[in-house]
């Protein structure tokens, strides 16, 4: 037996409990003669020694950063990855990455999580029992073998926009030629795809240019958040709102409470299947098409558009109908918005095709007994397949299933064969941004599992076994650089990504476009992405689910948001469970009454109501796959009964009125013009009088302080996973969620201003406030919250013994305790996730935000050891370095020239709850909006 | 000691506080024969089991909380004190009868409190006791709790003098301290008569040996009045510090409902205001059943139960208090959190704070009423409970909704919380039935001080 069988054979006697005790002891005795005879046996490779010399730029304690790009739905990111001792532990975001410009978001700062997850794929499994590689090589491979030329054979993968992979399933089609090849994401492009070829002639993807927008009217479109491109959609959109002179204006229209719709200055509710009227209101109004505007709220949008003309841009969702995007892009065709606030590119998806039409297809083929061998790479088709094509019964027909993924879950359960895949932190790959940016993706660690790449099983499907992924990505680029490929290729896996490789703009002659009326449902179910599980491909990814959902505050579970109208309507109230009838599928889910959601609309986001894949999965959420119609992807009519039952959801956040207080202070641009010290007004009678010197004889040198713009911030959270990443915050779990002991240090609140149904949403992260005068202080025992020189209020884990007095006397109750233990000390894998500069609680503390102290010191440790002080800039907290919109500014407050200093300046300025006298060294830039409508909603206070 | 004043004055009480047929001989037996010549009853013995199994709660109750940690309780973010505070000022307030009765009283010359002071005395050390424990259970880590104390140390580390729970440490320790000698010190010639009479060889020894070598010469009588008038003195004043101290923690916080300054007098009045209640609670049927009724007689249940009326009339103003400050001082926070304590979700449980510690306690105006046992008896209930909701509003409603909107959340305690609270209801009472059955309840001395010779009376 060839050695490697050999290993395979005895890693499965023990694997097995069911092996033969002859066969395991024939085994056993071999490996105990083989291992007299040693030398021709090769030990594992186990490096112990130290090095004697050092890689170069190897210190130990310090981190190194690599540049990589993570993929989401097929579409990458540029991030670059903190790696302690070759252990990724951070991802941040990579300034000079075009499609990001440096800021992040959950998904990208949740996946070194995913890498790490305890319940990924680690075994090969066949029927459900853990085989090995060989007798996977054994039974499979000849189902794919040359002389099959692919008879019968079928690859189904998500959306591809990697080069490599492409080139290489080109090159598999020849080889193969019969082999069919489909492509399925539950959060697909359809009708954009459809929408562009109706208006442009072609398919083409859309690149928005948010820094040129004077006007944007968002239509049941996310672009801030949900879309690819997001994050460098929220720093140019924020970029836009910093100077008051330049300030762009937002109108959103929408179904269901967006983080776009909290940063727009206007915010109307529509229902998704109504978004067309709005769409053929504004176009006729601007004589794109025939006939009057049909609803009077557009009249000033299209005043506003017109005025703007180019420089305006209506932004269409994606998950609206084909025609009434086709519609949209002709209104910004008019108003010659089309490469100057938005062009049009070649898509980034390498084989842009209707995804619900090739599931379908696969489906039919399957059906039709034409497949007989299918492998699907990296896709859990079961779970996300829309439910009318009844994808699984006809995947049951397939005599020869083979799935490749992370977690072994509903598909694999499905599989005849599963292959855990690799992590993108442990492989080699490329990808395109959403602009078309080429990164290549290194990985930062070895395969923690016996994984599998994509490029190395479509290797070994072409004859080539025993490629490596490394070999093979670079070979594709061999054969693009050329002699150019070694200096290009270092300098692409600095950089992160291809210089100049984005998609140029493509001018095509648009067409004309028409829209008959639509037909609002009575009662309507949209579907979307879900603000932190996804499609249901992070479900089992603790931080994202522990992570409240933005304006909901929703942990763990999604919900159908209702609401208050339609909610009474219906007799229904928050946390009932109640049936979704689509068609003649039902799914349960429970109710959650939302303001802000257009009445008669039901939201139900997808990627929860997991039956496999992970621990954390199952418990949670409902499934929305299960009612998801394949023809009409993201809106259908729907029927809700009650049940009668109820079900407990955990909210963060019980309470969404400010009850009159300052918390989060606002004014238009033109109340601003009149009184630029609106913000302070209601401070004004406040006399914060202090019996002690100040500032406090204790401080010394820099002082530390924060300044958050509300202006920029619209909710997305991703500073409260990076912060998560960051510190180590554990995760606590559903049931102590509702407890209300979640420990995320930094939280955004939402507060509902004015009307019920239609409130204004506003967000508002809120850290330790670094209070000068800390309430926390004074009142713990043992002294285990002090102040430091530098003006940060600290706190001494190992000395505290958990009065909770501090926490009780924190006006902004952002002390997090451990009332159990919440730390994983157990699960290896998750150990070397850890910061190792920062400690790991235990049960009993208290623990807070510390601004990064791990953060600070490195960077006053390199300013001592290089004789000179800390730059402006050189410290970047985590929630700062996360946050897609630069809402977060920290810095030297004691320096006047610093960038907080200047934020601080800013007459908006204000700090919360200043009645206290805390003096908080976390102030706030109050919010402005841009008020196109002089009439309605007058800014309170 | 006291005799000579009862003598020189012209007033005549209204009421005996000893029963007019009492002698020196049938004083001495009447208390002590409660431990040394009464059988062990099935009453007593039932008491005790029930007692006794109420304490095995509270070991399971311990154990599970070192165990599993404070989340075995309702405890959130922000409502960060719970039942473990709530029953910590609870029981702290119930032990100030005792002080105040056996110093207070005592340096005061009430003759009346003879008869009451062991009895109330042994409650203040059993309720300290109890409420000790939940400052140090309620710690995240309770093994390190020692590190309040200031002592020195490798970390040279000091606590810190400003936090108020730092002061608790010192408050409640000294109260203990003072409040144990103080008792002791009272039973030395007590034990000594119960040394003397005792028949039972293990009996006489080991009261022998607390007794000290007390042979009743002058000069022991001496030291024993200068000793007891000393820690009298010392004592008075904890009666007042302690509990302003307790409401302190809370009044030196920033939290609206917390951050008052009536605090400290209306906790003492509170304090005194339980600590009578239970007095009562644990008297009326003590009485009944080892027939005391001459020893504590109606006068000494009337007094008790006019001082509750004064106290509880002090309690209601400081809830008056609270209210016209919040609306006074015009602060917003302040006046929220009035509104939420009336009308909130717990205002159910104010309004019942209301009706136990205001309303019902105005029935005492009526002399008839303190006349009847049983409704005295049940009014000392009904107060033990308004004053546990009082504390509960205090610190709940407080911290349950305070600055800033997004962090409100909900409170209620668990079935380990209700555990640990129960179970100190069961080490106090085990503490109370085995001190009724070992030593003296009743200061036989100083009731002897009482007894009016026949020949001088006639």
């Amino acid at each position: 037996m060839s050695r490697h069988h050999y290993d395979d054979e005895l890693e499965l006697a023990f694997l097995d409990p069911l092996q033969e005790r002859r066969e395991f002891l024939k085994l056993m005795g071999a490996s105990l003669g083989l291992a007299g005879l040693t030398a021709c046996v090769k030990q594992p490779e186990e490096h112990i020694y130290p090095h004697v010399r050092a890689p170069e730029h190897l210190v130990p304690g310090r981190p190194r950063f690599y540049a990589t790009s993570l993929s989401r739905s097929g579409v990458g990111s540029g991030v670059l990855v903190e790696s302690h001792e070759g252990r990724p532990t951070k991802i941040e975001g990579n300034d000079a990455h075009p499609a990001t410009g440096g800021g992040t978001d959950v998904w990208m700062q949740a996946d070194v999580l995913s890498l790490y997850d305890p319940d990924r794929s680690q075994l090969i499994l066949r029927r459900g029992q853990p085989s090995t590689w060989s007798r996977f090589l054994e039974e499979v491979l000849p189902a794919f073998g040359t002389p099959t030329k692919g008879r019968r054979t079928a690859l189904l993968t998500g959306n591809v926009t990697s080069p490599t992979l492409a080139a290489q399933i080109e090159g598999l089609k020849a080889h193969l030629p019969e082999l069919r090849w489909f492509q399925w994401e539950a959060v697909h492009q359809d009708e954009r795809r459809r929408a562009t070829t109706t208006a442009f002639g072609r398919p083409l993807d859309v690149v928005y240019d948010f820094t040129k927008a004077d006007v944007v009217v968002a239509l049941d479109a996310d672009p801030l958040f949900a879309e690819p491109g997001s994050v460098r959609y929220a720093r140019d959109a924020a970029r836009r709102r910093r100077d008051p002179a330049r300030f762009s204006r937002w109108y959103v229209v929408e179904p269901s409470p967006t983080c776009t719709g909290t940063f727009a200055d206007h915010r109307f509710r529509a229902k998704r299947t109504a978004i067309g009227d709005w769409v053929r209101s504004i176009a006729s109004e601007l004589g794109v098409i025939p006939g009057g505007a049909a609803i009077p709220e557009v009249a000033p949008i299209v005043r506003d558009l017109k005025k703007a003309g180019s420089r305006a841009l209506v932004v269409i969702g994606p998950h609206q109908p084909a025609e009434v995007q086709a519609l949209a892009f002709a209104i910004n065709q008019r108003l010659g918005a089309r490469d100057e606030t938005f062009t049009t590119i070649a898509p980034v998806a390498a084989a842009p095709v209707s995804h619900v039409e090739e599931l379908a297809a696969l489906t039919a083929a399957m059906n039709a007994g034409e497949i007989e061998s299918l492998l699907v790479l990296d896709k859990n088709p079961i779970f996300d397949a829309p439910a009318d094509l009844e994808f699984e019964a006809a995947y049951a027909k397939v005599p020869l299933r083979i799935q490749v993924g992370l977690y072994d879950d509903e598909t694999a359960n499905m599989s005849h064969w599963h292959l855990p895949s690799r992590h993108a932190l442990e492989s080699w790959s490329d990808i395109k941004a959403y602009d078309g940016t080429v990164s290549i993706v290194q990985p930062l660690i070895r395969p923690l599992y016996s994984g599998h790449s994509a490029h190395e099983l479509i290797a070994l499907l072409m004859g080539g076994a025993g490629q490596r992924d490394h070999d093979i990505v670079r070979a594709h680029y061999e054969k693009e650089w050329g002699a150019q490929l070694e200096s290009k290729w270092r300098r692409v896996l600095h950089d992160g990504f291809v210089e100049g490789s984005a998609h140029a703009p493509v001018s095509t002659a648009p067409r004309t476009a028409a829209l008959s009326k639509s037909a609002p449902a009575d009662l309507e179910i949209t579907f979307a992405p879900d603000p932190t599980l996804w499609d249901g491909s992070y479900a089992n990814n603790a931080w994202l689910l522990e992570l409240p959902k933005p304006i909901t505050r929703l942990s763990w579970d999604n919900a159908a948001l209702m609401s208050p109208a339609t909610a009474a309507r219906l007799g229904v109230k928050s946390e009932d469970l109640v049936t979704l009838t689509v068609g003649d599928r039902a799914t349960k889910a429970a109710v959650y009454v939302q303001p802000g959601q257009a009445d008669d609309s039901v939201a139900l986001s997808l990627g929860s109501g997991r039956r496999r894949g992970g621990r954390l999965a199952l418990e949670v959420g409902f499934d929305a796959q299960a009612i998801r119609p394949a023809k009409s992807s993201w809106a259908a009519p729907v029927k809700v009964t009650k049940t009668g039952e109820t079900y407990r959801l955990a909210s963060v956040q019980e309470h969404h009125k400010m009850e009159g207080r300052h918390l989060v202070r606002q004014a238009t641009i033109a109340e601003y013009a009149a009184n630029k010290d609106f913000a302070k007004e209601p401070d004004k009678k406040v006399l914060n009088l202090s019996m002690y010197p100040e500032p406090h004889p204790n401080q010394q040198g820099d002082q530390w302080g924060m300044s958050i713009n509300l202006n920029a911030c619209n909710g997305c959270n991703a500073c409260v996973v990076a912060c998560q990443s960051e510190n180590n915050i554990p995760v606590v779990g559903k049931e102590e969620v509702g407890r209300g002991r979640e420990m995320h240090w930094l939280r955004i609140d939402s507060y509902f201003e004015g009307d019920d149904a239609d409130p204004d949403i506003h967000t508002q992260p809120v850290t330790c406030m670094h209070c000068e005068n800390a309430p926390c202080e004074v009142v713990c025992p043992v002294n285990a919250t002090v102040h430091s020189p530098s003006g940060i209020n600290e706190m001494v884990y190992n000395r505290c013994v958990g009065t909770r007095y501090c926490s009780n006397n924190c006006p902004y109750k952002v002390r997090r305790f451990n009332f159990h233990l919440y730390q994983d000390w157990e699960t290896p894998s998750l150990e070397p996730l850890r910061n190792p500069d920062v400690s790991v609680r235990s049960r009993g503390v208290m623990e807070k935000c510390t601004f990064c102290i791990q953060r600070i010191q490195q960077a006053r440790i390199t300013a001592r050891k290089e004789d000179r002080d800390v730059r402006d800039g050189e410290i970047v907290t985590a929630c700062q370095g996360a946050c897609p919109t630069e809402a977060i500014t920290f810095g030297n407050v004691a320096s006047p020239e610093s960038a907080v200093s200047r934020e601080k300046a800013d007459p908006r300025d204000y700090t919360l709850l200043r009645e206290v006298n805390t003096k908080p060294r976390v102030s706030y830039t109050a919010k402005l909006k841009n008020s196109g409508l002089a009439s309605n909603r007058e800014t309170k206070e | 000691m006291s005799r000579e004043v009862a003598r020189d004055t012209a007033y005549v009480p209204p009421a005996p506080v000893l029963g007019p047929e009492e002698t020196f001989e049938s004083v001495e037996e009447r208390i002590s024969g409660v431990v040394l010549h009464r059988r062990i009853d099935k009453g007593w013995l039932f008491g005790l089991a029930v007692a006794f199994g109420l304490l095995q709660i509270f070991f399971l109750s311990v154990s599970w909380l070192l165990a599993k940690g404070t989340g075995v309780w309702g405890l959130n973010i922000p409502v960060g004190w719970g039942f473990a505070i709530i029953n910590f000022v609870w029981w702290v307030g119930i032990g100030h009868a005792g002080t105040l009765i056996s110093a207070i009283l005592l340096l005061l010359k009430q003759e009346w409190r003879m008869a009451i002071a062991r009895f109330a005395e042994a409650m203040t050390l059993f309720a300290v006791a109890c409420a000790g424990m939940f400052p140090i259970l309620h710690t995240g880590r309770p093994w390190l709790a020692y590190w309040l104390i200031p002592y020195p140390n490798s970390m040279d580390m000091w606590p810190n003098f400003r936090s108020p729970l730092l002061w608790d440490v010192f408050a409640i320790s000294t109260y203990a301290t003072v409040s144990l000698l103080f008792w002791f010190v009272g039973l030395v010639p007590d034990l000594a008569t119960m040394r003397d009479r005792a028949k039972h060889k293990i009996a006489k020894y080991i009261f022998g040996i607390l007794a000290m070598g007390w042979r009743g010469s002058a000069r022991h009588w001496h030291r024993y009045e200068v000793a007891s008038l000393i820690l009298a003195g010392l004592a008075t004043p904890l009666v007042v510090s302690v509990h302003t101290i307790v409401s302190l923690d809370f009044a030196v916080s920033i939290v609206p409902g917390w951050h008052t300054t009536v605090f400290p007098p209306y906790f003492v009045a509170g304090a005194v205001y339980s600590g009578f209640a239970m007095v009562l609670t644990l008297v009326i049927p003590v009485r009944k059943i080892y027939k005391l009724e001459n020893l504590i007689t109606d006068r000494h249940i009337h007094n008790m139960a006019k001082v509750m009326l004064a106290t509880g009339l002090i309690v209601a103003y400081g809830y008056a208090m609270e209210v016209f400050v919040a609306w006074y001082s015009g602060v917003e926070f302040e006046m929220f959190m009035m509104k939420n304590r009336m009308t909130g979700p717990y205002a159910p449980f104010y309004w019942a704070l209301i009706f136990c510690n205001v309303l019902t306690p105005q029935l005492l105006w009526s002399h008839k009423i303190r006349s009847n046992l049983i409704i005295l008896f049940v009014i000392s209930l009904i107060v033990n409970v308004g004053m546990w909701l009082e504390r509960f509003i205090i610190v709940v409603t407080s911290l349950h909704r305070d600055f800033l909107p997004s962090s409100w959340d909900m409170y209620a305690g668990t079935k380990w919380d209700w555990g640990l609270y129960i179970g100190t209801i069961g080490l106090f009472l085990t503490l109370m039935f085995l001190f009724i059955r070992v030593l003296p309840m009743i200061s036989i001395f100083e009731v002897k001080t009482l007894v009016r010779p026949k020949e001088k009376s006639s």
